[in-house]
């Protein structure tokens, strides 16, 4: 007999979504006095080779130097709970806080392999060694020899930080006032970006006009010599440059000026009807006067 | 406002704090949930004028709504939860609840009834809607509402009628009331962010921003526009019923009083007991409609009218950038 092999090698690879980390970072500075660490559970979806964390748990569990108590039950009914809301989420494996493993991880990765068939042990950084927020994931492989068991190996296995759209879009709102520290900026940037749509434009229009600053710069420099083009790069811009639709001015003056007038027509529409409904208001009728 | 001295027990929210992760798990469980509508639970503290929010926990989907035991699961559901998360000290203090919406309809009737329920316990409590589809179009729609307190007060009295809401000097607009958003995040979690976040370049949601074509969006929302107009119109007619029952009961009224005089001055010439003068077994007050639908539909049509209003002016902007640009290259 010999080792026992994950049949998907080192080929697995995890992908967290940034809910998750947040999740467990506010679980962290919510632990218990006297803990070290918090665990907790991880649920997401399995496809092909990649394991995709979407949601997690806290499961309240008690450590000392040799032994592990994890609360069963505790994670039982948040399993259950959790299967109500998204039942196509499964148990992928786990989560701790901390800078590196600890003894006890094998004893709780064994606890989850009765859960799912191969979980992961994900490990985040929460005490910020070298500065760094550090996510981690491990698999895990038994040492056996013949039918007992030695020991259990962890294998680090390749995670990445993954961004939906939409989740984007809350991100964004998450970096607005971190670089400026003091509370009244922070006030201020988070309130606005929630409403000013033209701002929030501006600094689109200011980071698109800044990337192809950035495009121009390179080609500049594959022109003049100083830099070796990548194909690959000149490629894509090639492709995108053939994107832009070249428009004769005649034809983007009608094009321009239909939109405008599409747009100065609704705005007017809706403007009419804001306009019945404020004088259905004054009159203190409950009917549209002009229609 | 300003001039009623607030009480400490009687403060009122002014602002809401929602922590980045209550943020993003409603994201993600309304984005993840379309095309359906879906809530949750909003767990935090509420401190002075401010309301914030630490945690949120999903609701299932209602399979069948009006079903009793699923009302029951519900319950179980939202208690065992608590529980459990009380164990990982989470601030287990319901605040409100979150709901998706799409395309800004959520001023409905249900809505009102369930701020009322959850009033009844939680005085202070708020619901954040967001709306998935909108947020796709690059900026986040995120809006935290309660009702005012005068309207809560008007629905308690059962005087949702013209007369009640003008004698409580209410208009269409005094019934939500929107707070403003604050984001704040634990210093560990701004860290995390800092990390998370590589050098500023175009995102996806940039390429939703300055996506030229607002058609689509411009018109569900006029058809939503189209829909309420034709509501408030219905509306309308019930009120004019109204009117036209009231005028037609008092003509037979007045008919029947008259008959009835002469009967009574017939009987009072025989030496006989008059008639009573009123029967109220025949001429029943007629309820007055409810203005409840009419006001919720003239706010639904505000929502509207900013959305397209937002939405034109942007596009307007963005084509005059496109004119810009065309013209620096020409």
């Amino acid at each position: 007999m010999s080792t026992v092999l994950l049949p998907s090698g080192s080929s697995v690879s995890v992908k967290v979504h940034p809910v998750v980390l947040f999740a467990i970072c506010d679980a962290y500075t919510r632990r218990k006095e006297h803990q070290d660490r918090v665990i907790g559970t991880l649920l997401g979806v399995v496809v092909d080779n990649t394991i995709e964390v979407k949601n997690c748990y806290v499961v309240p569990h008690n450590e000392s130097s040799d032994q592990v108590m994890v609360d069963v039950v505790h994670h039982k009914t948040m399993f259950e709970l959790h299967q109500k809301v998204a039942p196509h989420e499964v148990i992928v494996g786990w989560f701790a806080t901390g800078s590196e493993l600890y003894n006890s991880d094998a004893l709780i990765q064994e606890f989850y392999s009765k859960e799912s068939q191969h979980p992961v042990h994900m490990v985040v950084d929460t005490t910020l060694r070298d500065e760094k927020f550090n996510i981690s994931a491990y698999t895990s492989r038994t040492l056996a020899l013949g039918d007992k068991q030695l020991a259990t190996e962890f294998v680090e296995i390749p995670c990445e930080t993954i961004f939906g759209d939409v989740e984007r879009v809350g991100a964004d709102l998450m970096l607005t006032g971190l670089n400026d520290p003091s509370p009244d900026a922070k006030k201020d940037s988070s309130s606005k970006s929630l409403t000013d749509d033209a701002e929030t434009l501006q600094a689109s229009m200011a980071r698109l006009a800044e990337l192809v600053g950035r495009a121009a710069e390179y080609v500049e420099a594959v022109n003049s010599g100083k830099v070796t083009g990548d194909p690959a790069i000149g490629r894509y811009l090639a492709d995108t440059l053939a994107l832009v639709p070249h428009l004769a001015r005649p034809d983007f003056e009608r094009l321009f000026n239909e939109s405008v007038q599409d747009n100065m027509m609704v705005t007017f529409l809706s403007d009419l009807l804001r306009a019945h409904v404020a004088l259905a208001e004054r009159l203190g009728t409950a009917a549209l006067p002009i229609m | 406002m300003e001039a009623i001295a607030p009480k400490p027990h009687k403060e009122l929210v002014k602002t809401v704090q929602l922590e980045g992760q209550v943020l993003l798990k409603i994201i993600q469980h309304c984005t993840e949930a379309l095309p359906q509508n879906v809530t949750g639970q909003l767990l935090g503290l509420d401190v002075g004028q401010q309301l914030e929010v630490t945690d949120c926990f999903a609701f299932p989907a209602t399979v069948a709504d009006d079903d009793s035991e699923a009302e029951s699961a519900g319950a179980n559901y939202q208690l065992e939860m608590m529980r459990c998360l009380r164990e990982v000290n989470v601030d287990n203090n319901t605040v409100g609840w979150y709901q998706s919406a799409n395309m800004g309809t959520f001023q409905t009737v249900e809505l009102i009834e369930t701020f009322i329920n959850y009033h009844e316990n939680i005085k202070k409590c708020v619901c954040i809607i967001y709306d998935p589809q909108r947020s796709s179009r690059g900026s986040i729609a995120l809006k935290a509402i309660r009702l005012k307190e005068s309207f809560i007060e008007l629905s308690k009295e059962q005087k949702l009628t013209l007369k009640g809401f003008r004698e409580a000097n209410l208009s269409w607009r005094d019934i939500f009331v929107e707070l403003p958003i604050r984001i704040r995040n634990s210093n560990l979690v701004q860290a995390l962010v800092a990390d998370l976040m590589p050098a500023p370049t175009a995102t996806q949601a940039d390429v939703e921003r300055l996506n030229l074509s607002s058609a689509p969006f411009l018109e569900r929302n006029i058809q939503s526009l189209l829909e309420c107009v034709d509501d408030i119109v219905a509306e309308q007619q019930k009120v004019t019923m109204y009117h036209k029952n009231v005028a037609r009961q008092q003509q037979a009224y007045a008919v029947w009083l008259a008959k009835r005089r002469q009967e009574n001055q017939q009987r009072q010439a025989d030496n006989q007991e008059p008639l009573p003068e009123e029967d109220p077994n025949l001429f029943k007050p007629i309820p007055e409609p409810s203005m409840l639908d009419n006001y919720l539909v003239t706010n639904q049509i505000a929502t509207y009218c900013d959305q397209v209003n937002v939405a034109a002016g942007e596009t307007i902007q963005k084509l005059f950038l496109m004119e810009g640009m065309q013209k620096a290259g020409l």
